[in-house]
């Protein structure tokens, strides 16, 4: 048995709760499984809510082929042990227009290798609900979201008409070509998250945690040059810092930390005392004013 | 405050916490009207209480400036209208959620908008909070759009409000004003059931009273609004409810494994212990409650658990287990105080959907008998309603399901009405009083059930199709038969 705080056994029956709802109340629910910590939870809760039956659905992974390799690995030996079902997508016109985060600014390569991505992998299933482990402390447009969050025809997002969710009561009920975005971690914050996968005792992916690593920096931020396919700008030379991940993505577009903690604890006290948000790591984010939000209305999750 | 004043007032406390707070997560509803300072006094509170990373407020003195709204002053209500019609417009469209814990307690901030054509959203924010705290400008007083946010926090069970008169730097921080909106506002609490009502002068722009003590008002001795906030009881759940728990799902698994998943809304269940269905009165003993975790001797509400039965009660989603003693109502007529929310109004030809708990109940009819005026708070005799309205009504079900007052038990007395055609929430509201059909009629009730129906539902199966079709023709004949006096029940066979 584990010992949950009361704050995070409330946490963990209300996104059960969620996902029990979403379970029957859609046609054909998805989990997108995008393999960092908040994955891991979501994943978690996942089985938890229908233990000691298997999730009644399969997880989805958007892959643009620039993850970080050990997040590929981490994935496959997730899948494999649970004995879950995984769709992997990528976007292959994207793929064959060579479309990647060094040669297009991070707005077109994720609008196309994400989003649409994404878009087609949710309309080739025929999914009408996808579950996402995004959390509303996460970032401003986010802190706005339902957790039945109803999208329309092309996935888009219309924050001015969002559906009222009163208590605990959750209407599922879909409109002519809508389908919904379910977020079991809504009221989580990144503390929760961490606070949780220790206890738990969950495994996550080991850039999480301080090593070694090659990387280069580049206007301010430590970019780690995980495979050859890394460009390096005239003068940059990669070498050997012990880094660490807040957030994982595209290598290309996610910065690291320098950090000594190898531990989860010690990744964990080194969260709660940051005086950054995690976003600040995501280079995606900043590359315009509402980019979240521009990014959600064309159908991002 | 200019910039350099600001950096130095903010000590930095770090955020690192005992894993368990004494006390419980406390949920915090802003509300009141358009500009009286919510989002500014809930952006204050973040920024004062250390619930602002570098980067935010990098970000926020960054757009302050580009935009010079106050002059030299930090736009705090930047930190919460996070969508980019807000900002370009300065107001607040959609309910924004912040999370932020001081030493002594967590909590979960709800900011809403004042506008009245967003009044559904501010429901939306107000149905989830265990506090409310009620702005009004100092200058201009109680409105008519504060009346009904307190209303709307009155209807959706909040028990405890606090009044923040905000702005007292424009009114030279006169206690005599103060004093005047305070009682005002105590007269017009007299109309609902709040159990706690404080009030605290403050103002938003300058902290006054946010999470710093005033200066500028000695004559005010009580808490400042943290303060308050930390010290406040969330919520009290009534010692020795009764059991209830609404079955989400049916859950099978290999080896006959067949339990039924829900979140207990009230009161403990033990293993051992008899429990019923609340629809077809059928009971059974509870053998095992299975969560991934382990198998637990007792659930309590909140909990969501896996039940396992000694008899299988052939129910499924949308019934509601219950202890034997004090059981729900199996109701197909209530009567309710609901807020509309959708801009089309009631429409008594329109079909409905009563969604209570886990069930779906189809709206037989509805009518409406009042409405609350927002200037009296009056109930006055209507048979219409719209848009953020607050409506007296009756409705009668297509079929019974279990439901409880709301004031007793509000998880299993509260509802949406849902539209059955484009799936729109279009009102949320609360239990005021429940029947059984059968129950007003004794005996002589006429039970319509499959053997009675058999002529009519020959070609009909036991697929799920099937019994639907089923359940809605025998709702058909029961609005006949009602209608030509006779009392009947439906036997959903279900
Ligand atoms: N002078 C003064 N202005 C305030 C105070 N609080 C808020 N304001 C201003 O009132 C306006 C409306 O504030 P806002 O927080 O957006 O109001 P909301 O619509 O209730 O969220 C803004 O221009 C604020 O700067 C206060 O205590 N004193
Ligand atoms: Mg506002």
């Amino acid at each position: 048995m584990t010992a949950l705080t009361s704050h995070l056994k409330l946490l963990e029956a209300e996104s059960i709760h969620i996902f029990r709802e979403a379970a029957a109340q859609f046609r054909a629910p998805v989990l997108l499984y995008s393999i960092g910590k908040d994955s891991t939870v979501l994943l978690h809760l996942a089985r938890k809510a229908f233990w000691p039956a298997k999730p009644p659905f399969p997880l989805l992974h958007v892959d643009t082929t620039w993850k970080f390799q050990d997040m590929i690995a981490f994935r496959d030996r997730t899948v494999s042990e649970m004995g879950l079902d995984l769709i992997v997508h990528t976007n292959h016109d994207g793929l064959a227009k060579n479309i990647n985060p060094f040669d297009h600014p991070p707005s077109v390569y994720t609008d196309i290798m994400k989003t649409q991505a994404l878009r087609q992998a949710l309309d080739a299933g025929g999914f009408d609900a996808a579950f996402g482990g995004a959390r509303r402390d996460e970032e401003a447009s986010r802190a706005k979201e339902r957790v039945f969050s109803f999208r329309a025809s092309g996935h888009s997002w219309d924050p001015r008409l969002q559906r009222p969710e009163m208590w605990q009561l959750l209407n599922g009920r879909l409109g002519k070509d809508e389908t919904v975005r379910v977020f079991p971690l809504s009221n989580w914050t990144e503390a929760d998250v961490w606070r949780y996968i220790t206890l738990e005792e969950l495994d996550v992916v080991p850039l999480y945690f301080a090593k070694e690593r090659l990387t280069v920096e580049r206007d301010g931020q430590i970019l780690m040059a995980d495979d050859e396919r890394m460009r390096l700008l005239p003068g940059e030379e990669p070498r050997l810092r012990k880094i660490r991940f807040r957030t994982l993505g595209c290598y290309p577009l996610t910065a690291a930390i320098e950090s000594d903690a190898i531990r989860l604890d010690e990744v964990v006290t080194e969260t709660l005392e940051a005086r950054v948000s995690e976003r600040a790591g995501r280079l995606i984010d900043h590359d315009q004013a509402g980019a979240m939000e521009m990014k959600k209305r064309e159908g991002y999750f | 405050m200019n910039m350099a004043a600001l950096s130095e007032a903010q000590s930095f406390q770090p955020a690192v916490h005992p894993d368990d707070k004494s006390e419980a997560m406390l949920r915090l509803l802003t509300c009141g009207s358009v500009d009286d300072g919510k989002s500014t006094l809930i952006g204050r509170l973040l920024w004062d209480a250390a619930g602002v990373t570098d980067d935010q407020r990098a970000a926020i003195l960054h757009a302050s400036h580009a935009r010079a709204v106050n002059g030299e002053r930090i736009d705090f209500s930047l930190l919460l209208d996070g969508l980019v019609a807000e900002r370009e417009q300065g107001i607040t469209i959609d309910i924004a959620w912040r999370y932020f814990e001081t030493e002594r307690r967590r909590f979960v901030i709800i900011d809403s908008p004042g506008h009245e054509q967003y009044t559904r959203n501010m429901a939306t924010g107000a149905s989830h909070a265990d506090i409310a705290i009620l702005l009004v400008d100092a200058r201009h007083g109680v409105k008519r759009q504060t009346r009904r946010h307190a209303a709307i926090c009155n209807l959706v069970g909040i028990k405890k409000v606090i009044l923040a008169v905000n702005k007292m730097d424009q009114i030279d921080w006169s206690e005599e004003r103060y004093r005047a909106i305070e009682s005002d506002f105590r007269g017009i609490a007299g109309n609902f059931s709040f159990s706690d009502i404080v009030s605290i002068p403050v103002a938003a722009l300058t902290g006054a009273n946010v999470v710093a003590r005033s200066v500028e008002m000695p004559w005010y001795d009580g808490p400042t609004l943290l303060e308050y906030l930390e010290s406040v009881e969330a919520r009290t759940e009534p010692l020795d409810a009764p059991f209830r728990m609404p079955v989400q799902l049916v859950l099978r698994a290999s080896n006959d494994f067949r339990g039924y998943a829900g979140t207990v809304t009230s009161g403990t269940i033990r293993v051992g212990d008899r429990v019923v269905d609340a629809r077809s009165g059928l009971g059974a003993t509870l053998v095992r409650i299975a969560t991934m975790d382990g198998d637990l001797e007792s659930a309590s509400s909140g909990d969501a658990v896996t039940l396992v039965l000694d008899t299988d009660l052939d129910i499924s989603r949308g019934a509601v287990l219950t202890e034997t003693q004090r059981r729900p109502t199996n109701a197909d007529v209530l009567e309710a105080r609901l807020v509309w929310l959708s801009e089309k109004p009631f429409d008594p030809e329109a079909g409905y959907l009563l969604r209570s708990a886990t069930d779906l109940t189809p709206v037989t009819s509805m009518s409406v008998s009042a409405l609350i005026d927002f200037e009296t708070l009056a109930s006055a005799q209507a048979h219409d309603c719209g848009m953020n309205d607050i409506a007296d009504c009756r409705i009668l079900l297509g079929r019974s399901t279990a439901l409880d007052l709301f004031a007793e038990l509000p998880l299993t007395g509260n509802f949406v009405l849902v539209n059955a055609i484009d799936g729109a929430t279009v009102a949320g509201g609360v239990i005021t009083w429940v029947q059984t059909g059968a129950a007003a009629v004794g005996d002589n009730v006429l039970v319509l059930d499959r053997a009675r129906l058999s002529g009519l539902c020959a070609d009909l199966g036991d697929s799920p199709d099937d019994r639907a079709e089923y359940e809605r023709r025998a709702q058909e004949v029961a609005i006949l038969l009602r209608s030509a006096g006779v009392p009947v029940l439906i036997d959903t066979d279900r």
